[in-house]
């Protein structure tokens, strides 16, 4: 310190040097300080600009906060059409439930705006029978005579006869419902890498048919648990060429990752189109999405799946309306970003290449409505099918996911999961009640990337699922 | 003139001025290291709102619930205009209770079931019709598995007022008084239950209690920061406000529709109203006037940082509630009445001043983004 602090020179000029070198000093160190303790914090904006402040349990709930003020009243109708429970005809308001249905509102299993729990109404049962080999996908208005099931996958997941291609547990008086679905759950036991006992449970599902016979052996069953519906505008506006410049089918880079696009059957445009909705990412769009509830899960025939004679009951407005509503919820910020925890699980969910298909970025483009249009989001997606291995396939193909296969689910607002609904659970049937239990079943593809998760040590593991909280 | 030089300086001090000036000029931004008042009072907010807020006005509801489910049992025993009368009285009663707590419907009475078997809206009429028209058997446990539009609140006062307030004691079947008795005893097991699930616990889950006042504790995964929690209170309020002024008095009037207000069975809508926004004066001064508590609450904290600003959101509150007093009853018939028309206006404007005060001016000041 003597040797650096002894100058030639004046006295003077000594003096301003010193004063300069420590005025300098002390710029460096609080740079350095100011980079290690707060550091420039990464986006909060998880949604763009249609992201709002919000870790309550409405967080999945707000409008985005850029909508015209026609776009705004246009999502308070949305919103209404959403909460409405429906009634068994005739009624003097929402009249029109069933015959057949899982439950009589929208929120009812996307309950405020988020997950359902794995209970009776809110998780539903897909069924079909073992593809043929000839079979090809196509639209058959026959279909629509006895069964109300509509945007389904009829080339290799066709329908079983009684049943169609999803169980409604639940009917109007008087109609017996298509089968009783009992749950039950099995447990298995684990061990991480450092010797640490875990137990990861899964379902088991009874199905009885009104005759009460078990349901037939050769029938495919496949659970889905309601998902969470804020932020889909978003993704209804990602170019599909960016979607597809993220696939890799034949895993030609060697990743060990695919990544397969799913094609799926457009109802208006009657063609075969990029999939993006759903949890095998069946549907095409938010319409048809919205559409197929009202149908299947309702019993609500609508302008896009009319009942007899074209009838319906809702009518297009209120249809669009509820179509806005989805695309235009607000995607909640994140929290406690600088945290060094959560900062420290951000790198190791790289680390262990969570990212390969959770991707944090992407960029919407064009949409007719512009409030989501042109954004820079962070939904944690790549929108495509991944084989997730043995312990979560269901066996049911659709359009061209196989059975073992699901599209990455979007992990934006995943920390308000149980802030939201207390005690609901994770993946694609509610089984994983923890974040790591979520992680522990991911296999096929995410095998290695569970792996890593799984031989961590407390401390890092702590640490990614602090990052997970903080979406 | 001589230059002036300080005598003989320290050169550690001239390197060390500036790191002081820096340090000092910095440590002036940042102020939580010791806790002012304020941030030690939130933690007492989030506790007294819990504690004497919510649990107490849970177990008043359950209490009235129990006292509804045993006046409608006496009704079914012995329909008469005496035991019809206490039992729509005790409906009113438990209703004003409930919807109280409009305004902290988040936590566990979602999640397992307790809102949507106690307040669906609507009933389902034909469905109800049919199955008492049919000989299944009702037993508790097959009213318990009905759907929610066939039970709770709303299905009790179909049966207990009729469709528009004229119910006469002996216009019910047996069948139907036997449903409506286990209906009323499955309503008072749910308002047991939901208050269980914030003071005690239930299904083996922690008290909802635990997991909300301990908001920003290491621990806490619901609520990692204070300000999440204190977040909630105030999204409850905005929410309740919002509903009432733009549902509940603004959709049925722009509409003119009697079938959409809430309670049209009993003619209670506007009571129910005056109970929701009676809860968001509760929850922003942390008591609950109908069991006797009183505790710190957002007000408190208000009062200490932006008094005028607290004084003003009191005063718009008041002014709302005052309003909505103005509404002639049963506001079922003042949508339809012209004259009535200015004092509805009057009271949903007024519920919307208090809500945007809250919302642009309190609520940043509580939660900063």
């Amino acid at each position: 310190m003597d040797a650096l602090l002894r100058f030639p020179g004046s006295p003077r000029l000594k003096w301003a040097r010193l004063f300069v070198m420590g005025l300098l000093a002390t710029l460096c160190v609080s740079v350095a300080l100011q980079r290690y303790w707060w550091p420039a914090p990464p986006s909060p904006l998880s949604g763009g600009t249609t992201t709002v402040v919000n870790r309550t349990s409405q967080g999945f709930g707000q409008p985005a906060p850029n909508l015209t003020d026609a776009e705004l009243a246009l999502h308070i109708e949305g919103d209404r059409a959403f909460e409405a429970t429906f009634v068994t005809a005739p009624a003097p308001v929402n009249a029109g439930l069933g015959p057949l249905f899982n439950n009589a509102s929208c929120l009812s299993c996307h309950i405020k705006d988020g997950r359902g729990m794995p209970t009776k109404g809110n998780l539903l049962v897909r069924v079909s029978l073992p593809p043929t080999p000839s079979a090809k996908h196509s639209q058959s208005n026959s279909l629509f005579e006895g069964q109300p099931e509509a945007s389904v996958s009829l080339g290799n997941a066709p329908p079983v006869p009684g049943l169609g291609t999803q169980i409604q547990d639940q009917a109007i008086y008087g109609v017996p419902p298509k089968a009783n679905v009992m749950l039950d759950w099995q447990e298995t036991q684990g061990t991480y890498g450092d010797g640490t006992a875990y137990t990861l449970r899964s379902p088991v599902f009874a199905i009885t048919l009104p005759n009460g016979e078990p349901l037939p052996q050769n029938v495919l069953t496949s659970p889905r648990l309601p998902p969470p519906v804020f932020g889909r505008g978003l993704l209804e506006a990602i170019p599909e060429t960016t979607i597809l410049g993220l696939a890799d089918p034949d895993d030609k880079n060697g990743d060990g990752i695919s990544g397969k696009p799913n094609r799926v059957w457009d109802v208006r445009q009657k063609k075969l189109v990029l999939g993006r909705f759903g949890l095998k990412a069946n549907n095409p769009n938010l319409l048809q999405q919205n559409a197929a509830a009202y149908i299947n899960d309702m019993g609500i025939t609508n302008p896009v799946f009319p009942g007899p004679g074209g009838s319906t009951e809702i009518d297009a407005k209120t249809l669009d309306a509820a179509t806005l509503y989805t695309q235009t919820l607000a995607v909640p910020g994140r929290t406690l970003m600088t945290d060094p925890v959560v900062k420290k699980g951000e790198r190791l969910f790289a680390q262990a290449n969570c990212n390969a298909c959770h991707i944090a970025e992407l960029r919407t483009g064009n949409h007719g409505v512009k409030a989501i249009a042109h954004q820079t989001i962070h939904p944690y997606t790549d929108l495509l099918l991944h084989d997730m291995g043995p312990g979560l396939a269901d066996g049911r193909p659709d359009f061209d996911a196989s059975g073992t296969e699901w599209r990455t689910p979007p992990l934006w607002g995943l920390g308000l999961t149980q802030t939201v609904l207390p005690y609901s659970g994770y993946l694609h049937d509610g089984r994983a009640l923890t974040l790591e239990e979520a992680i522990l079943w991911h296999g096929g593809e995410a095998d290695a990337s569970k792996e890593f998760f799984r031989e961590m040590g407390k401390g890092d593991r702590t640490a990614l699922i602090q990052f997970l909280r903080s979406l | 003139m001589p230059p002036i030089i300080l005598r003989s300086p320290q050169p550690l001090i001239l390197f060390a001025l500036p790191c002081l000036v820096t340090l000092t000029l910095s440590g002036c931004g940042n102020t939580d290291n010791t806790p002012s008042p304020q941030v030690q009072l939130a933690p007492q907010i989030l506790r007294d709102f819990a504690d004497q807020v919510v649990i107490p006005n849970h177990a008043l509801f359950a209490t009235r619930a129990e006292a509804l489910s045993q006046a409608i049992g006496r009704f079914t025993q012995s329909p008469n205009a005496n035991t019809l009368g206490a039992a729509q009285q005790a409906w009113v009663a438990a209703r004003a209770a409930w919807e109280q707590t409009e305004c902290f419907g988040f936590g566990p009475a979602d999640a397992l079931g307790y809102d949507g078997a106690l307040d669906t809206w609507p009933v389902n009429e034909t469905d109800l019709k049919a199955l008492l028209s049919s000989n299944q058997p009702l037993t508790p446990e097959s009213v318990r598995q009905m759907k929610e539009t066939e039970k709770g609140f709303h299905a009790i006062e179909y049966f207990l007022f009729g469709t528009a307030k004229n119910r006469q004691p002996g216009d019910l079947t047996p069948r139907e008084r036997q449903y409506l008795q286990l209906a009323g005893a499955d309503f008072a097991q749910v308002a047991q239950n939901l208050a269980a699930s914030w003071s005690q616990g239930v299904e083996g889950k922690v008290a909802y209690r635990e997991v909300f006042t301990s908001a920003g504790q290491p621990a806490n995964t619901t609520y990692p920061t204070l300000q999440a929690g204190k977040a909630e209170l105030i999204q409850g309020m905005l929410d309740s406000l919002d509903e009432v002024a733009n549902e509940k008095i603004g959709k049925t009037f722009a509409e003119r529709n009697p079938q959409l207000a809430e309670s049209r069975f009993s003619f209670n809508t506007l009571t129910d109203m005056k109970s929701n926004l009676q809860g968001v004066q509760n929850v922003y001064l942390g008591r609950f006037p109908d069991g006797q508590t009183q505790g710190q609450g957002l007000s408190d904290w208000m009062a200490q940082t932006h008094p005028a600003l607290d004084t003003e959101f009191k005063a718009q509150l008041q002014t709302a509630m005052d309003a909505l007093a103005q509404i002639p009853s049963p506001f079922e018939r003042a949508i339809l009445d012209p004259k009535a028309a200015d004092a509805i206006k009057t009271a949903q404007s007024a519920i919307n001043q208090a809500r945007e005060t809250l919302e642009d001016k309190v609520k940043p000041l509580m939660v900063p983004s």
